[in-house]
C-alpha cells in the first residue's frame, strides 16, 4: 500500500441523463492509498461513476469529497486528480519528456524542477531514456506507462484508470498489472481503477466494488466477494459459479438451513439471508474448486456435506487443472462445473463416467437471486 | 505500397493498372488544358483576344502593370481575400469545435447545414445578401463583400478543421483538464498545435475561394471596391484585350500556387498522421 493518498468520500452521487439513470444514488468510502476497482458489464455505471470522480460527468446530486473537500463543484483542472485513459491519451505532438513534464510547467515550476522530476518520474518507470521519442514511437505498454508518469508526476492524491490495460495483449496485461501495482507502491496517491475484467481487479486490488445497471452491487476485498457474494450476479460475474434452483421453502436454522432442490434433493447450506427466505428468490452458489468427484459406490456421506449423482459430459485438461461437466438431474439443467487440480489426481475420467459429486457444507451458500 | 502491391499480381491487372494510371492522366489533362489556353492568350501581340495567337509579345503584362484600373483591383482582391480568410478561419474553427467536441445534439444536421452556403448556387446567396446589405448601408464596401465571401469561406474551413479534428480522440483535452489545464490552455497547447494544419488549409482554400469568386462580387462591390475576377467581368463586354488574360493569368497562377501550398501541407500532416498510428 502506499505511504499516503487522499480519502475519498463519494455520498449519494447520482446521474441521470433525461429519464435514463446512468448511476443510482450511490456511497462509498476510499481510505487513503487503497487501490480501489471498480468492475461490471459495460453500462453498468462504472465509467459515469468515474467520470464524477474525474470532473467530466456533472453528477445530478450527492457529494464527493477528497480529504474533505466537496470537488463537486469544480471543474476537472482543478481537483488534482490524475488520470490514465485506455487510449493513453498520451499528446502526439510533443516528445516524452514533453508529455510528462506538461503537468509541471502547468504549474509554473522553475526549469530545474520540471527537469529533475520528469527524469525521476521516467525512471520510475523505467523509461529514462525515452525523454526525446515521440509517442508514435513507442510500443503501446511503454506508452501506457508515459502516461502513468505523466498522471502522477504533479503529485496528485489520487489516481484514476479507466481501463488502462483495455487495448493490450494478454500477457503484456498480465506483466503491467503488477508494473501499475509496483508503481502505486512507490507513488503517494489513492487509486481508483475501472475494469470489465474481474481477473485483473482481483490481482490488483485491496477492495473492489462490483457494479450492475448504474448500482454498486457489492463491495469488499477480492477473496471476501469471491466466497461471500451477496447475490447470484456477484457470484457469477466472479469466476465460475454453480448455481443450483431451490424447489422449496428452507428449513429454518440459525447458520445452516436444510434447502429442498428439484435436482439434488435436500442440501445443507450456509444461510447467508436470514429468516424468510422466500425460495424462488434464492439460489444455492457452490464454486467449482470445492465439489470433489468420487466414483464407486461408497456412499459414505459425512454429516456436514452434500452429495449429488451425475454423468460426465466433458472432460478438459488446462494448465495443472482437470475441468469437468457434470450432468446432474435431467438434460435441460445447467452442467455442474467442477476443477481438480491434476497433480492430486490419477488420470481424467473420461466421459460419460458416473459420479459422486460431493463437497461440504461450508463451501454452499444460499444466496439472493438478485 | 503500390510498387509491392504490383509484384504480386497477375499480369493482366498490371496492365488494366498501366491503363487506368493512362486514363487517370488523360482525365486531369482534360481538366486542366482550358486553363492553361489562357496562358498563351496573354502573350498574343494582336490587340483582342485571338486563339491561336498570330505574334507573340508580353506588352499585356506591362499595360496591366501600369494600369490604375487593374492595380486597385489587384489591391482589393487581396484587401478582400486576406480578411476573409482570416474570419473563415477563427469562425470555423469555432464552429467545428462547436459540433465535434460541444457536445451538440442532432451533430450531423448541424454540420450540414454549416456546409450549405458551399453548395448553394452563389447566385441565390447574393440574391439574399443584396437587399440586407442595403439595409446595413454596407453595399459596395469592402465590409459587405467580406462578410459574403466569408459565409462561403466558412464552410471550407469547417470541412478542413472537421477532419483533422477527428483524427485525434477527444480524451487528449481530457487528460489535459486532469492535468491542470483550463479549457484555454488545453485548446492552444493540445489542440491548436493538432489542427493547426487543418486550419490553414482551410484558410488558404478560403482565400483562393475569394480571390477567384465572381457572383458575390459582381452583387456587391462597386468601382472603388471591385476585385479582379469583377473587372475581368466588366473589361470583357467592354474591351477584350489581352490585358484580361494576363489578369486572368495572374489569377490563375495565385490560385495554383495556393493549391500546391495545400498539397504540400496535407502531405506533411498526412505524414504526422502515418507516424501517429505507425
Amino acid at each position: 500500500m502506499a505511504k499516503r493518498g487522499g480519502k475519498l468520500v463519494m455520498e449519494q452521487v447520482q446521474k441521470r441523463y433525461h429519464k435514463t439513470v446512468a448511476l443510482h444514488p450511490t456511497s462509498l468510502d476510499i481510505e487513503p492509498g487503497e487501490f480501489f476497482s471498480l468492475i461490471g458489464p459495460s453500462g453498468s455505471g462504472k465509467t459515469t461513476l468515474l467520470g464524477t470522480v474525474a470532473g467530466f460527468v456533472p453528477p445530478t446530486g450527492g457529494r464527493i469529497e477528497m480529504d474533505g473537500v466537496n470537488l463537486a463543484m469544480l471543474p476537472p483542472y482543478q481537483r488534482n486528480i490524475g488520470m490514465v485513459f485506455q487510449n493513453y491519451a498520451l499528446f502526439p505532438h510533443m516528445s516524452v519528456f514533453d508529455n510528462v513534464a506538461f503537468p509541471l510547467r502547468l504549474r509554473k515550476l522553475g526549469v530545474a524542477a520540471v527537469e529533475e522530476r520528469t527524469r525521476k518520474m521516467l525512471a520510475t518507470v523505467r523509461l529514462p531514456d525515452f525523454g526525446h521519442r515521440m509517442p508514435s514511437q513507442l510500443s503501446g505498454g511503454q506508452q501506457q506507462r508515459v502516461a502513468l508518469a505523466r498522471a502522477a508526476v504533479y503529485g496528485p492524491r489520487m489516481l484514476l484508470m479507466d481501463e488502462p490495460l483495455g487495448a493490450l495483449d494478454k500477457n503484456l496485461r498480465e506483466e503491467l498489472q503488477y508494473e501499475i501495482k509496483a508503481f502505486h507502491r512507490q507513488i503517494d496517491a489513492t487509486v481508483l481503477y475501472v475494469t470489465h475484467d474481474q481477473e485483473e481487479a482481483a490481482t490488483m486490488s485491496d477492495r473492489l466494488a462490483i457494479m450492475n445497471a448504474g448500482r454498486i452491487v457489492q463491495h469488499g476485498t477480492p477473496r471476501h466477494l469471491y466466497e461471500h457474494p451477496s447475490n447470484a450476479f456477484v457470484a457469477s460475474f466472479l469466476g465460475t459459479a454453480n448455481l443450483i434452483e431451490v424447489s422449496g421453502k428452507p428449513e429454518s436454522g440459525e447458520a445452516e438451513v436444510r434447502v429442498p432442490t428439484a435436482n439434488a434433493g435436500l442440501l445443507k447450506a450456509i444461510n447467508t439471508i436470514g429468516q424468510g427466505a422466500m425460495s424462488e428468490a434464492c439460489v444455492i452458489c457452490v464454486r467449482p474448486e470445492s465439489i470433489r468427484i468420487e466414483t464407486g459406490e461408497q456412499a459414505k456421506v459425512c454429516a456436514n456435506s452434500n452429495r449429488m449423482v451425475g454423468k460426465i459430459l466433458d472432460a478438459t485438461y488446462t494448465a495443472g487443472t482437470f475441468r469437468y461437466q457434470v450432468q446432474v438431474g435431467t438434460e435441460t439443467e445447467a452442467p455442474v462445473a467442477v476443477r481438480l487440480p491434476s497433480v492430486r489426481q490419477s488420470d481424467m475420467l473420461p466421459r460419460g463416467t458416473n459420479v459422486s459429486l460431493v463437497w461440504p457444507a461450508s463451501a454452499t451458500l444460499l444466496i439472493r437471486k438478485d | 505500397m503500390n510498387a509491392d502491391t504490383a509484384t504480386w499480381l497477375p499480369i493482366r491487372y498490371r496492365a488494366s493498372n498501366k491503363l487506368l494510371v493512362l486514363l487517370a492522366w488523360l482525365i486531369l489533362l482534360f481538366l486542366i488544358t482550358p486553363q492553361f489556353v489562357i496562358v498563351p492568350l496573354s502573350f498574343s501581340s494582336e490587340a483582342y483576344l485571338s486563339f491561336p495567337p498570330a505574334g507573340w509579345s508580353t506588352k499585356w503584362y506591362g499595360s496591366f502593370a501600369n494600369s490604375p484600373d487593374w492595380g486597385r483591383a489587384a489591391i482589393n482582391s487581396l484587401a478582400i481575400g486576406l480578411p476573409t480568410a482570416l474570419l473563415s478561419m477563427i469562425l470555423g474553427t469555432m464552429a467545428s469545435l462547436a459540433v465535434s467536441r460541444g457536445g451538440i445534439t442532432r451533430q450531423s444536421l448541424v454540420a450540414a447545414l454549416m456546409v450549405a452556403p458551399m453548395m448553394l448556387p452563389h447566385i441565390i446567396l447574393a440574391i439574399g445578401l443584396y437587399p440586407i446589405m442595403l439595409w446595413f448601408k454596407l453595399l459596395t464596401s469592402y465590409a459587405g463583400v467580406i462578410i459574403a465571401h466569408t459565409v462561403v469561406g466558412i464552410p471550407l474551413v469547417f470541412i478542413t478543421v472537421n477532419s483533422a479534428l477527428s483524427r485525434h480522440s477527444g480524451s487528449l483535452e481530457l487528460a489535459a483538464m486532469t492535468l491542470g489545464a483550463g479549457p484555454w490552455q488545453s485548446f492552444w497547447k493540445v489542440t491548436f498545435p493538432l489542427i493547426r494544419p487543418g486550419i490553414l488549409i482551410g484558410g488558404i482554400l478560403a482565400f483562393a475561394s475569394s480571390f477567384d469568386e465572381l457572383m458575390l462580387a459582381l452583387f456587391l462591390t462597386g468601382v472603388g471596391t471591385q476585385t479582379l475576377p469583377r473587372l475581368i467581368w466588366l473589361q470583357m463586354n467592354d474591351y477584350l484585350t489581352p490585358t484580361i488574360a494576363a489578369a486572368a493569368s495572374l489569377i490563375f497562377l495565385v490560385t495554383l500556387g495556393l493549391l500546391v501550398a495545400v498539397s504540400i501541407l496535407q502531405t506533411r500532416s498526412g505524414a504526422e498522421k502515418a507516424n501517429a498510428h505507425g
